[in-house]
C-alpha cells in the first residue's frame, strides 16, 4: 500500500515513539486480559470458595495483599496505558507536523498553473480535514487494529491451549467476517471519495463567499448565496449519510457473526460438556474471555471504514505532497556573486498558456538603470511578459536574459531576490503596515520602512491611521482604498532595493497629483540603482521612459521613445490623442516641464 | 475590537458552563421525536442484552447437567434470536441517528452561514478569512457526534447507572454507601482535570485557527511570497504556528487522557473498599457472602457507566470549545439590518441627497463631517480628490454598507435606513475596486448581476463594456471556467467581467469605484462610448482618476478634508482655479 509507505516515510523521527507506543498498547491489552485476576482470586479465596471462612479468619494479610495487588496492578496498568497514549499522540503529532510543514512548502513553491488548478477552499480541505483523517489513522485506527489483532491472537492461542475442538469451532466463524469485509471494502471506497469531494466543494463555496463578501452585499445576493451554499451542504449531508449507510448495510452481518460466538460456545461447549470433553472451568474461562475475540471481530468493520476514509483523504494529500513545480533550478544554475546589474534582454521569445499563444517572437533589450514602459490593450500580454523575467513562467521558444545570462541559468531564488514586482492585484497580509512593507526583508529598520512609504507617497495617510505603521490591515488590505493599497504595495516593492523594479499598473487607482509625485521620487529619490519596467495605461506615466514597448496581441507593435512614437501612426499616438484631449486643456502648465 | 492577526488568539470571555449545551438543544429539539425513538430502541436493546445471560445461566445450571440436547438447541436458537434482535435494534438506531446527526450539523451550518451573510463588511475586515472559514466547516463538523449520539449515550448511561444503583440499594444500603463514597473523589478529580482541560482545548482551537488563517493567506498570496522570495521565512512562521498548535494539542491530550485512567483507578479503589469494609470491618454475620459477591459485581457494573459518562463528558468538553466559537459567531451582532417596520424601497428615480452626514469607521475618527449635497435623478457625479479622502466611503454610504453617525441620506426623499436593505441594494449597481471572480464560468460570473438574465442579455452586456472580444477568444468562450484568483484573466479582464456584471443588474443608481482603472486606455474609450448610452436617465457616481472619465460628468465633487471642497461642472471648477484646477494641471 503506497499510502502506508508514505506514512512510514513521514514518520521518520517519530518511528521510535510509534513503535514503543504499539508495543505498549499490545502490553496494555495483555494486562487488560489479566486484570480480573485479583478480584476473582479474592472472590474464590475469601467469598465463594470452600475455605472462604477459614481463609478470612486466618489469612487476613493474604486478603490485604490481594487488595493491594488489585489497586497496584490497576495503577501500573493505567500508567502504562497513559504512557502509551501519550506516545501515540507524540508520534502522530510529530508525523502530522512533518507532513504539514512539507505541504506548506509545497503549496508555497508552485507555479502559477498550480494555483489555477487548485482552489483555495480545496487546498484548505486538504490541509485541515484530510490531514486530520491521516492523524486519526495513525493515532487511532492503526492502534486499534494492532490491539485487536494482538487481543484476538492472544485469546485464540489461549483457547487452543484450553481446548482445540472448541477453539476451532470459534475460529470457523472468522472467514465469514472476511467475506463481508471485502464486500464492504468495495463500496466504502467510492462512498468516501464522494464525501471527500463534497466536503471540498462545500469548503470552496464557503471560502469564496467569505472572500467575496463585498460583491455579495453589493448585489444583495445573500439569498442566492444561501441557496448555493445550501445545495452544497445538502450534497455533503447526503454523501455522508450514504457513506454511513454503506457501512450500516454490512455492519449488522458482522455484528451478528460476532454475536454468534456466544451461541456457538453455548451449543458446542454445552455438547462437549455433556459429553464430558470439556470441564466447567474450561467453559467459564473461554466464556470469560470471549469478548477478546468478538470485539476485534466487531471493530474490523470500523477499521475498514476508517481505512477507506483515510485512503480517500491521503490520496488528496499525496497529490499535493508530490506535486512538482515545472519551474525549478537547473543543475547548472549559478548563484550570482553579488547584486545583479539589471540588464534585461528578450530574444525571440514566444510563450503560450495551455496552447493559447500569449507572446509571439518578442525581442528587445533594456540596459541597467533604464526605465521602460510597456503599453497595450487589455489581454495583450503585458503581465505575462513581465512574469517571464523572474521566471514565473518559462518561455516556449527564445530566451530571456538577465545580465546577459539566460534566466534559467540563474538560481531562481537569487534571480527573484533581485527583482521586485508591485503586482496588479494588490494583496496585503492581515498584519501591520510596517510588516507589510518590510515583507521582502524583515530585518528592515523602521526608518527605512518610513522612507519607502514616503517615496511611494504612502506616509501621509499612514500617519493619519489610528496606530500609524502598527495599524493592522485586514486580509487583502480591506479597509484601505485601492490607491492606498497600491501605494503600500509600491513601498513593499521598493523596500527590497531590487535591481529590477517592475510596476504592473501600480498607480492606476492613485490620483494624478500623487502619481506625479511618485514618478518623481522613482526617478530621483531612490538610493539604489535599478532598472524600471512600468506597465501603465496613462501617457503621463510613460512619457519619460527611455523606451516604450507597445504590445498588440502578444507581438511588439512598436518600440520607441515618447517623442518617436507620437510622430508615428499607431496605438501610442491614438492613446496620446485620446488623453491629450485632456492635456490640451491644461497646456499652460504643461509647457516647460 | 481591534483587528485580528494570524498570530493573535481570539479571546473568548464567557466562562464555561453548560449553557452552550443547553443552547444547542434548540438544534436538537427539532429531532426530539427521533431522538426519543432512538432512546427507546437503545433501552430495548439493553434489555435484550440483559436477558441473554439468563439463557446461558439456565443452560449451565440446568440444561447441561440434565444432558438435555433439545433444550440446549432451543436455548442456542433463542440466544441467536436475541443476538439478531439486538443487532437489528442497534442498526435501526444508527440509521436514525446518522440522519439526525447530519441534519443537526446541516442546521447549525445553515444558521451560521445565513448569519454570516448578514454581518457587515467590518466583520470580514477585522479578522483573517481563514478563521471564519474554519468555523463554518471544521468546527461544525466536530460537534455533530456530540449533539446526536453523545446525548443519547449520555442518557443511556445515566439510566443504566440509576438502574444499578437501585439494585445495589436493594441488596445492601451500607455497602451501597461505600460504593458511592468514590463519587465525591471522582467529582473532585474530574473537576480538577476539567478546569485545565477546557482551557487547554480552547487553546487548541485558537492555535489551529491561527495556523489555518496563515495557511489561507499564504495560499491566496503565494504569488506575492514568490515575488519577494519569502518562501523560507513564511514557512518558518508557519512552522512556528504549527509547533504552537502541536504544543497546545499535547497539553490538551495530557489532560484528556487522564480522565480514563483516573476513573479506572477510582473504580478499583472503590471495589477494594467494598472488600475491606464487607469482609473486615462490618460484622460478617450481618453481611452475607452472597451479598458481598453480588455487591462487588454491581460495583464494577456501577462504575462502567460512570467511566462511560466521564468519556462522554470528556468528549463534550473537547468539542464545547468549538461550539463556543460557533455560538460566538452566531451572537455577533448584525449592525446593519432592516429597521423594524422597514418598507420596500419604491422604484428608484435617482434623486440622492446627503443631509449633514457625519461618519467614521472607528469611533472618534470622522471620515466625513457634516457632508451635504443634492443630486438630481439622471445626473452623473464624479468624485475626485486625493486617495483616502473618503470618496469610496461616500458611495458605500449610499448603499448603506455602513450606518452613519449623524445626518441622513435620502433617495427620492426616502431615508435609506427606513427601507429594506435588499430592496435598496438590488436597485443599485455597485462596481467595487476589487473585482471578485467566482469559481464558475464567465457566463455565470456575469449573470451574478441579474440571476434571471438570458444568455443573450449577458452577451450584450459584455459587448457594451467591450468584454465580448476577449471572452470570445477564450477556450470555451463564455463557458470557460475561471476561478477566484482569476485563473488566467488579466486585471483588466477581470474588471471588464465585473463591469458587465454590474451593468446587467440594470441599476437605477450606478456606482463605479475605480471601475476602469486596470483597463487600457483604448478599451476604456470604447467602454465610455457604450456607457454614455447606458447612463442616460440613470444617476451615476463615478470615482476615477482619468480626466476623460471625469470631465463629462454633470457634477464634479472634489472631496477633501472630511467633505466637499468644491463642486460644479468641469468648466466651472476650471474657471475657479481651485483644488480641482490644481489637480487637473498638476500632472506632466
Amino acid at each position: 500500500m503506497f499510502e502506508f509507505r508514505w506514512l512510514w516515510e513521514n514518520m521518520k523521527g517519530s518511528r521510535r515513539n510509534y513503535i514503543i507506543a504499539l508495543c505498549l498498547s499490545v502490553l496494555c491489552n495483555g494486562l487488560y486480559i489479566t486484570a480480573p485476576y485479583f478480584q476473582s482470586k479474592i472472590i474464590d479465596n475469601y467469598i465463594s470458595g470452600e475455605n472462604a471462612i477459614e481463609n478470612l479468619k486466618n489469612d487476613r494479610s493474604g486478603l490485604l495483599w490481594l487488595i493491594a495487588g488489585m489497586i497496584g496492578f490497576t495503577f501500573i496498568r493505567t500508567v502504562f496505558q497513559y504512557t502509551c497514549n501519550m506516545y501515540y499522540e507524540t508520534a502522530s503529532q510529530g508525523m502530522i507536523y512533518k507532513i504539514r510543514t512539507h505541504l506548506f512548502r509545497k503549496v508555497e513553491n508552485q507555479d502559477i498553473a498550480f494555483y489555477d488548478r487548485f482552489r483555495t477552499g480545496d487546498l484548505m480541505t486538504r490541509l485541515t480535514g484530510d490531514l486530520d483523517m491521516v492523524r486519526h489513522m495513525v493515532s487511532w485506527v492503526i492502534k486499534g487494529a494492532v490491539e485487536s489483532i494482538a487481543l484476538f491472537t492472544a485469546s485464540m492461542v489461549y483457547f487452543f491451549i484450553l481446548d482445540v475442538p472448541t477453539a476451532l469451532c470459534i475460529l470457523a466463524l472468522t472467514p465469514f467476517i472476511f467475506i463481508i469485509r471485502r464486500k464492504l471494502s468495495r463500496y466504502a471506497g467510492p462512498a468516501y471519495r464522494q464525501v471527500r469531494e463534497c466536503s471540498s466543494a462545500l469548503n470552496t463555496a464557503a471560502q469564496e463567499n467569505i472572500s467575496g463578501n463585498r460583491v455579495v452585499k453589493a448585489f444583495a445576493r445573500e439569498e442566492f448565496e444561501k441557496e448555493k451554499f445550501r445545495k452544497r451542504d445538502e450534497q455533503y449531508r447526503s454523501a455522508n449519510i450514504k457513506a454511513a449507510y454503506v457501512w450500516l448495510k454490512y455492519q449488522p452481518f458482522i455484528d451478528v457473526i460476532a454475536g454468534s460466538l456466544s451461541v456457538v460456545l453455548l451449543l458446542v461447549g454445552g455438547i462437549f460438556m455433556i459429553k464430558r470433553h470439556l470441564t466447567m472451568g474450561q467453559y467459564v474461562a473461554i466464556s470469560g474471555l470471549l469478548w477478546a475475540v468478538s470485539n476485534p471481530m466487531r471493530s474490523i468493520g470500523n477499521y475498514v471504514n476508517d481505512f477507506h476514509r483515510f485512503v480517500a483523504s491521503a490520496g488528496k494529500i499525496i497529490e499535493v505532497y508530490y506535486f512538482a513545480p515545472m519551474i525549478v533550478d537547473r543543475e547548472d544554475a549559478s548563484e550570482p556573486a553579488e547584486r545583479l546589474r539589471g540588464d534585461i534582454e528578450f530574444k525571440n521569445v514566444s510563450f503560450s498558456i495551455e496552447g493559447k499563444k500569449i507572446l509571439d517572437n518578442i525581442s528587445f533589450d533594456i540596459k541597467a538603470g533604464q526605465t521602460v514602459a510597456i503599453m497595450g490593450a487589455t489581454g495583450s500580454g503585458k503581465t505575462s511578459l513581465i512574469n517571464l523575467i523572474p521566471r514565473f513562467y518559462d518561455t516556449d521558444e527564445g530566451e530571456v536574459l538577465v545580465d546577459g545570462k539566460n534566466v534559467r541559468l540563474h538560481r531562481l531564488h537569487a534571480l527573484r531576490k533581485n527583482i521586485s514586482i508591485a503586482t496588479q492585484d494588490v494583496l496585503l497580509y492581515s498584519d501591520t503596515i510596517d510588516s507589510n512593507i518590510a515583507f521582502g526583508d524583515t530585518s528592515l529598520d523602521e526608518e527605512y520602512v518610513r522612507k519607502c512609504a514616503e517615496l511611494s507617497c504612502a506616509s501621509e495617510f499612514i500617519e493619519e491611521l489610528p496606530d500609524r505603521y502598527d495599524t493592522i490591515v485586514g486580509e487583502r488590505g480591506v479597509g484601505l482604498s485601492g490607491g492606498q493599497k497600491q501605494r503600500i504595495s509600491l513601498a513593499r516593492a521598493l523596500a527590497v532595493r531590487p535591481s529590477v523594479l517592475i510596476l504592473d499598473d501600480t498607480t492606476s487607482a492613485v490620483d494624478m497629483e500623487t502619481e506625479a509625485v511618485i514618478q518623481k521620487s522613482l526617478a530621483e529619490g531612490l538610493d539604489f540603482d535599478c532598472t524600471k519596467i512600468i506597465i501603465a495605461q496613462r501617457i503621463s506615466s510613460t512619457r519619460k521612459a527611455d523606451k516604450i514597448i507597445i504590445l498588440e496581441n502578444g507581438r511588439i507593435a512598436d518600440i520607441g521613445t515618447h517623442d518617436e512614437l507620437i510622430k508615428r501612426d499607431g496605438y501610442y499616438r491614438e492613446i496620446y490623442t485620446l488623453q491629450s484631449g485632456e492635456e490640451s486643456e491644461r497646456q499652460v502648465s504643461a509647457v516647460g516641464t | 475590537m481591534a483587528r485580528n492577526r494570524y498570530d493573535v488568539d481570539e479571546q473568548l470571555e464567557t466562562p464555561f458552563d453548560f449553557t452552550h449545551l443547553k443552547r444547542s438543544f434548540v438544534y436538537i429539539k427539532k429531532y426530539r421525536g427521533k431522538m426519543v425513538l432512538s432512546l427507546v430502541i437503545s433501552i430495548l436493546s439493553a434489555i435484550t442484552g440483559l436477558l441473554a445471560p439468563l439463557l446461558t445461566k439456565r443452560a449451565l445450571d440446568v440444561t447441561i447437567p440434565d444432558k438435555d440436547y433439545k433444550e440446549l438447541i432451543i436455548l442456542a436458537c433463542a440466544l441467536m434470536g436475541f443476538n439478531i434482535i439486538s443487532v437489528a435494534l442497534g442498526n435501526i438506531r444508527s440509521r436514525i441517528m446518522t440522519v439526525v446527526g447530519q441534519n443537526i450539523i446541516f442546521d447549525i451550518r445553515e444558521d451560521l452561514f445565513a448569519h454570516l451573510q448578514e454581518l457587515p463588511f467590518t466583520y470580514y475586515d477585522d479578522r483573517p478569512h481563514g478563521k471564519i472559514l474554519i468555523r463554518v466547516i471544521n468546527y461544525v463538523n466536530s460537534v455533530s457526534d456530540m449533539l446526536s449520539n453523545g446525548i443519547i449515550n449520555f442518557i443511556m448511561e445515566i439510566l443504566n447507572m440509576i438502574f444499578i444503583l437501585i439494585f445495589m440499594l436493594i441488596v445492601d444500603v451500607r455497602l451501597t454507601l461505600v460504593a458511592l463514597s468514590g463519587l465525591p473523589l471522582f467529582m473532585l478529580v474530574m473537576f480538577a482535570i476539567k478546569k485545565n482541560q477546557r482551557r487547554a482545548w480552547q487553546d487548541v482551537s485558537n492555535k489551529s485557527s491561527n495556523m489555518n488563517a496563515y495557511l489561507q493567506e499564504n495560499i491566496v498570496g503565494a504569488r506575492i511570497t514568490q515575488v519577494f522570495t519569502r518562501e523560507e521565512e513564511n514557512a518558518e512562521i508557519y512552522d512556528e504556528l504549527n509547533r504552537k498548535y502541536r504544543k497546545s494539542w499535547m497539553r490538551a491530550v495530557k489532560f484528556s487522557n487522564l480522565v480514563w485512567p483516573a476513573t479506572d483507578n477510582i473504580s478499583t479503589i472503590v471495589r477494594a473498599a467494598l472488600f475491606i469494609v464487607g469482609l473486615l470491618v462490618l460484622n460478617p454475620a450481618t453481611v452475607s457472602l452472597g451479598t458481598l459477591s453480588a455487591m462487588t459485581g454491581y460495583a464494577s457494573r456501577f462504575w462502567q457507566p460512570i467511566m462511560n459518562i466521564s468519556n462522554i463528558i470528556n468528549n463534550f468538553i473537547n468539542n464545547i470549545a468549538y461550539l463556543e466559537r460557533i455560538f460566538e459567531t452566531l451572537d455577533t451582532p448584525v449592525t446593519i439590518t432592516d429597521k423594524e417596520g422597514a418598507v420596500e424601497m419604491p422604484r428608484i428615480k435617482g434623486n440622492v441627497s446627503f443631509e449633514n452626514v457625519t461618519f467614521g469607521y472607528e469611533e472618534g475618527i470622522d471620515v466625513l463631517k457634516d457632508l451635504s449635497f443634492d443630486i438630481k435623478a439622471g445626473q452623473s457625479v464624479a468624485l475626485v480628490g486625493p486617495t483616502g479622502a473618503g470618496k469610496s466611503t461616500i458611495v458605500s454610504l449610499i448603499s448603506r454598507f455602513y450606518d452613519i453617525s449623524k445626518g441622513r441620506i435620502t433617495i427620492d426623499g426616502v431615508n435609506i435606513s427606513d427601507v429594506t436593505l435588499k430592496s435598496l441594494r438590488s436597485q443599485m449597481g455597485i462596481m467595487l475596486q476589487d473585482s471578485f471572480i467566482f469559481s464558475d464560468t464567465v457566463m455565470e460570473n456575469i449573470r451574478y448581476g441579474r440571476l434571471d438574465a438570458t444568455d443573450e442579455e449577458i452577451v450584450s452586456a459584455a459587448k457594451t463594456v467591450c468584454a465580448d472580444g476577449f471572452i470570445s477568444l477564450m477556450e470555451d468562450g463564455y463557458e470557460t471556467q475561471v476561478n477566484e484568483r482569476g485563473g488566467g484573466l488579466s486585471g483588466g479582464e477581470k474588471q471588464l467581467i465585473s463591469f458587465a456584471r454590474t451593468l446587467l443588474s440594470d441599476p437605477k443608481i450606478l456606482v463605479l469605484d475605480e471601475a476602469t482603472s486596470s483597463i487600457d486606455a483604448r478599451t476604456e474609450a470604447l467602454v465610455q462610448r457604450g456607457l454614455a448610452e447606458l447612463l442616460k436617465g440613470r444617476t451615476s457616481f463615478i470615482i476615477a482618476h482619468r480626466l476623460s472619465t471625469i470631465r463629462n460628468c454633470d457634477v464634479i465633487m472634489f472631496i477633501n478634508d472630511h467633505g466637499i471642497a468644491e463642486s460644479g461642472t468641469h468648466d466651472e471648477l476650471m474657471a475657479k482655479k481651485g483644488a480641482y484646477y490644481e489637480l487637473y494641471t498638476a500632472q506632466s
